[in-house]
């Protein structure tokens, strides 16, 4: 064990969790902040903050602060909250399915979100609901389908879901729906292939307010529904009838997680596609910064996700601007050596 | 507190129960046991005579087709989850965490029946933690991660875990099975210790004769789901019983160096009686 | 296999990414001219992959030799009847030799089907996507290997007239910013492809009087970001799509969702332009046609 490990071992076991807790949101609260704060100032046009938020100009003649409130402010809060979202869903079914390796997107749910938008991208779909434009509606449709067939075929009434079954659920949905859209790429022309390639890699830039205020509900309900469950999730990790022993109710806990993971997920690709690697890597980071107990490690993932992505996005629209690299390229450059680099170091 | 199993039946096939069949495969039939006040109880049987699936009936893990589980005269499945580990704790045979937790981390465990929705653990329950590490000898390990401990020390660890939990009844499934002579010895004394000390019942399913006749002051001995004998010690740990209960011809003497019966077994004699099903 | 019509828009943008480095290697002059097979005999039996191809045909009066064209092809109307032998990516080889062609018309990337077709002896043409100079060439080099070249290049004299004409138009007015959109996701302002400063449309657009907004890119398509399209800030915006004319309430609602970015020009000015029609993504003889519709919305004072 490196010296490193063993003093945040010391630190996780000497110091109170109620302290911990409060200074690692802290701590974690004010990167998220910065980052939601410096990152709209940043972007492949230079512009100035104080013409930005000047009042006397009239708002469609300023071009500065079309691009703040317009382009750069809900791309931030876009990035921040499916930042957090992803790394919490990781964080969760990671306590779930009791394997570190597990993502948002092991369960399926993200397969069939992106089954969904590519239907609407390849037939044109024209239904809308409220701020919800027909892609993120369709995405959000192919979720909760794929989400209730594995939670029908994972689940018994009353008693603990089969972690192994839910498992193996998730991965047949994934490898199926994965043949299916391959399938209507290629039945579709190239300017909806293209399209559908490009809606993969994900896309922060939602354009405006009206989409996040679409996802928004969905978002809120599954981080209740994460607080809920964190206490939980220590106990839950260590195997289902320890955690029965110790006064947990499994099955409830298991349901909860599974929902709200399937919940934030499915909001999270609706609003910007499935970006890879967030449900991951920073739930690994975090846990490498703060030790493993997920009452610290769910809102400090959270947290920090937002933070990550948002600057993850930050360098997708700076490096080669003004050519745009998908937000889900720069995540992946990132996520793969980080493995790489975890595996050395387990090894 | 009394923890009194009455008449209990318990089957795993629930789905082919519904579809009217009339075969029905129990793992435990009629099964009585009383667990005294700070009684040592040891459960013994053979491989798959349902020592286990008595252990999770009377943790609340699993509920009986029939008969009822009472703490105090109260049914247990009329208490609530937490409030049952609050008086309640199991040692399972085998933890694997899938997380590196500390082993502080992992005796905190145990204070989970006692917090709140949103609590968490305050200088009380750290104290309490740490006061189950002395009890098992592991405190100089607080720091350490449970991963790389030894065999006979993780075993340590999740007994402190579950007496973090400050139960009244302590269940353990095959606390010796996998540690050698040194830590099999180390782990009895210490849950003799926990049974004078603190007045901790236990209840020990265990395959390991020895072990329940130096530690348990009385038996239940099961074979094919079913009690075939039950009472102190001495009496029922015989020659005659061993061989009912797994066809071998075994040695039952009281040794006075140890201070219990000790069983030595000679050969197996496979003439199996009509086990009842 | 049914063409549809807006696929052609990223078909030509795509072919650009396949062909434009064997383009820009090439003179622009030197662009379609490669002929294949044995000379001499005349052409009776044309099939045609190539949509843009196809229309020179009819033009240059070669239409009654074509046998059969591409799932994509729609114009001239005669082609309707006829049978289709599969595009870019699925040419259906066993089709075309069943036909009997005497000349195939294939894109310059597809050389396994050329290489397949010299194998039985049957010529080829192949096309190379470039701008419109190169259309103009590949018009008289198709008019030589049909058999047809007094007429080839009395067409391409027309067409120049015709662009000609354009031009003078245009010539005295101011050239505005203009955003040339070729396809975005519907019903909302993301996924957006345009035209990056290089290729057919945009020297169409030249034509027209227009100068592109992303002519520093110098890529034939871009993806813009919100920010992006801001900064840049066009005075026209115009949306080419090869599908039949948007309905009045879908262009209403399509205008509103530009109106999300205030302080683009185009869109405080009104200046937001659909354009609908496949001769303004095919390469081909109609391209005078397109340069007056994109004039006629960048100017329409000069056309009065």
């Amino acid at each position: 064990m490196t010296f490193l490990e063993s003093a945040m071992l010391h630190v996780s076991a000497g110091r109170p969790i109620r302290a911990r807790l409060s200074m690692t949101l802290l701590g974690y609260g004010v990167l998220a902040l910065g980052a939601c704060l410096l990152a709209p100032l940043v972007g492949s046009t230079s512009i100035s903050l104080s013409r930005a938020l000047d009042r006397s100009i009239p708002f469609a003649d300023n071009v500065d602060a079309q691009i703040f409130f317009i382009a750069r402010l809900p791309r931030v809060l876009a990035g921040a909250i499916v930042g957090a979202s992803l790394a919490s869903a990781g964080v969760v079914l990671q306590a779930l399915l009791r394997n570190p390796l597990a993502t948002p997107f092991t369960l399926g749910v993200s397969a069939g979100s992106a089954l969904g938008a590519i239907l609407a991208i390849t037939f044109g779909a024209a239904v809308t609901l409220g701020p919800l434009s027909p892609v993120p509606l369709a995405s959000l449709a192919g979720a909760f389908i794929s989400a209730t067939v594995v939670y029908a075929m994972a689940t018994r009434p009353g008693r603990p879901i089969s972690t192994s079954v839910l498992l193996l659920a998730g991965v047949t949905l994934n490898s199926f729906f994965s043949a299916l859209i391959l399938f209507v790429q290629y039945m579709g022309d190239f300017a909806e292939a293209y399209r559908t390639v490009r809606w993969l890699m994900g896309d922060l830039d939602v354009g405006g307010f009206g989409p996040i205020l679409g996802a928004l509900p969905l978002i809120v309900v599954a981080f209740v529904m994460f607080a809920m469950v964190s206490s939980s999730l220590n106990v839950l990790s260590v195997g289902t009838e320890t955690a029965a022993t110790r006064g947990v109710d499994v099955a409830r806990t298991q349901r909860l997680a599974f929902v709200s993971a399937a919940i934030a997920t499915s909001a999270a690709v609706s609003l910007a596609g499935p970006i890879g690697f967030v449900g991951i890597v920073v739930p690994h980071l975090v846990r490498l910064m703060t030790g493993v107990d997920h009452r610290i490690v769910l809102p400090a993932a959270a947290l920090f996700g937002a933070a990550f992505l948002v600057a993850c996005d930050l360098v997708a629209r700076t490096v080669l601007a003004p050519v745009e690299v998908p937000v889900g390229v720069v995540t992946a450059m990132l996520g793969g050596p980080f493995f790489l680099w975890l595996l050395i170091r387990k090894g | 507190m009394t923890l009194q199993v009455q008449h209990v039946s318990f089957g795993y096939d629930a789905g082919r129960e519904s579809l009217g069949e009339a075969t029905r495969s129990f793992s435990l039939c009629d099964v009585s046991v009383t667990v005294q006040r700070g009684s040592l109880t040891g459960l013994l049987g053979p491989n798959g005579c349902g020592k286990t699936t008595l252990l999770k009936l009377m943790a609340g893990v699993l509920r009986p087709r029939e008969g009822s589980i009472t703490l105090d005269g109260q049914a247990i499945d009329a208490i609530s989850r937490r409030e049952l580990a609050r008086h309640i704790a199991v040692v399972p045979q085998e933890t694997h965490p899938a997380f590196d937790y500390s082993v502080l981390e992992m005796v905190l465990m145990g204070r989970h029946p006692h917090l709140g929705a949103f609590q968490l653990e305050g200088p009380d329950d750290i104290a309490i933690a740490h006061d189950a590490l002395s009890a098992t000898g592991t405190s100089h390990l607080a720091g350490r991660a449970y991963m790389t401990l030894s065999g006979g020390e993780k075993q340590r660890v999740v007994i402190a875990s579950a007496l973090a939990q400050v139960p009244e009844v302590l269940l353990l499934d095959e606390p010796t099975a996998s540690l050698d002579l040194q830590y099999q010895m180390e782990v009895a004394s210490l849950l003799g210790r926990l049974n004078q000390d603190r007045g901790v019942s236990m209840v020990l399913a265990t395959h390991d004769l020895n072990l329940a006749a130096s530690l348990c002051d009385w038996l239940v001995l099961v074979r094919s789901g079913r009690v075939v004998a039950h009472g102190p010690t001495r009496e029922v740990l015989t020659a005659a019983m061993i061989q009912q209960l797994y066809d071998v011809e075994a040695d039952v003497h009281f040794h006075e160096a140890s201070g219990h019966l000790t069983v030595l077994p000679i050969r197996r004699t496979p003439m199996t009686t009509a086990t009842p099903s | 296999m049914v063409a549809h019509p807006k696929r052609l828009i990223l078909l030509s943008a795509l072919l650009a990414v396949t062909c434009t480095a064997r383009a820009a290697a090439d003179a622009p002059a030197a662009a379609g001219r490669q002929v294949s097979g044995n000379g001499g005999a005349p052409i009776t039996r044309i099939i045609s992959l190539v949509p843009a191809l196809t229309e020179m045909l009819f033009e240059i009066g070669a239409g009654p030799q074509v046998i059969a064209v591409s799932s994509y092809d729609e114009f001239p109307l005669a082609v309707k009847a006829l049978p289709r032998v599969g595009a870019l990516l699925d040419p259906d080889v066993e089709r075309i030799l069943a036909l009997r062609p005497d000349l195939v018309l294939t894109y310059g990337s597809q050389s396994e089907l050329e290489t397949q077709l010299a194998r039985v002896g049957v010529r080829t043409f192949t096309y190379r996507h470039a701008g419109v100079a190169g259309v103009l060439q590949t018009l008289r080099d198709l008019g030589a290997a049909t058999g047809h070249a007094a007429d080839a290049e009395r067409e391409a004299r027309e067409i120049q007239a015709q662009l000609d004409a354009v031009r003078a138009r245009v010539r005295e007015y101011q050239r505005p910013r203009t955003l040339l959109v070729f396809s975005r996701q519907p019903q909302s302002l993301q996924q957006m492809y345009v035209s990056g400063g290089v290729g057919f449309l945009d020297d169409i657009l030249q034509i027209a009087g227009g100068s592109n907004v992303f002519a520093d890119v110098q890529r034939e398509s871009v993806q813009p970001s919100s920010e992006t399209l801001l900064a840049r800030a066009p005075e026209v915006i115009v949306e080419t799509h090869a599908t039949g004319m948007m309905a009045s309430a879908d262009a209403a609602r399509e205008r509103s969702l530009w109106a999300t970015l205030a302080s683009i020009p185009a869109v405080r000015s009104g200046r937001i332009h659909f354009l609908d029609g496949s001769y303004l993504v095919v390469p081909g003889p109609r391209m005078g046609l397109a340069a007056e519709a994109l004039a006629r919305a960048l100017h329409p004072e000069a056309f009065k």
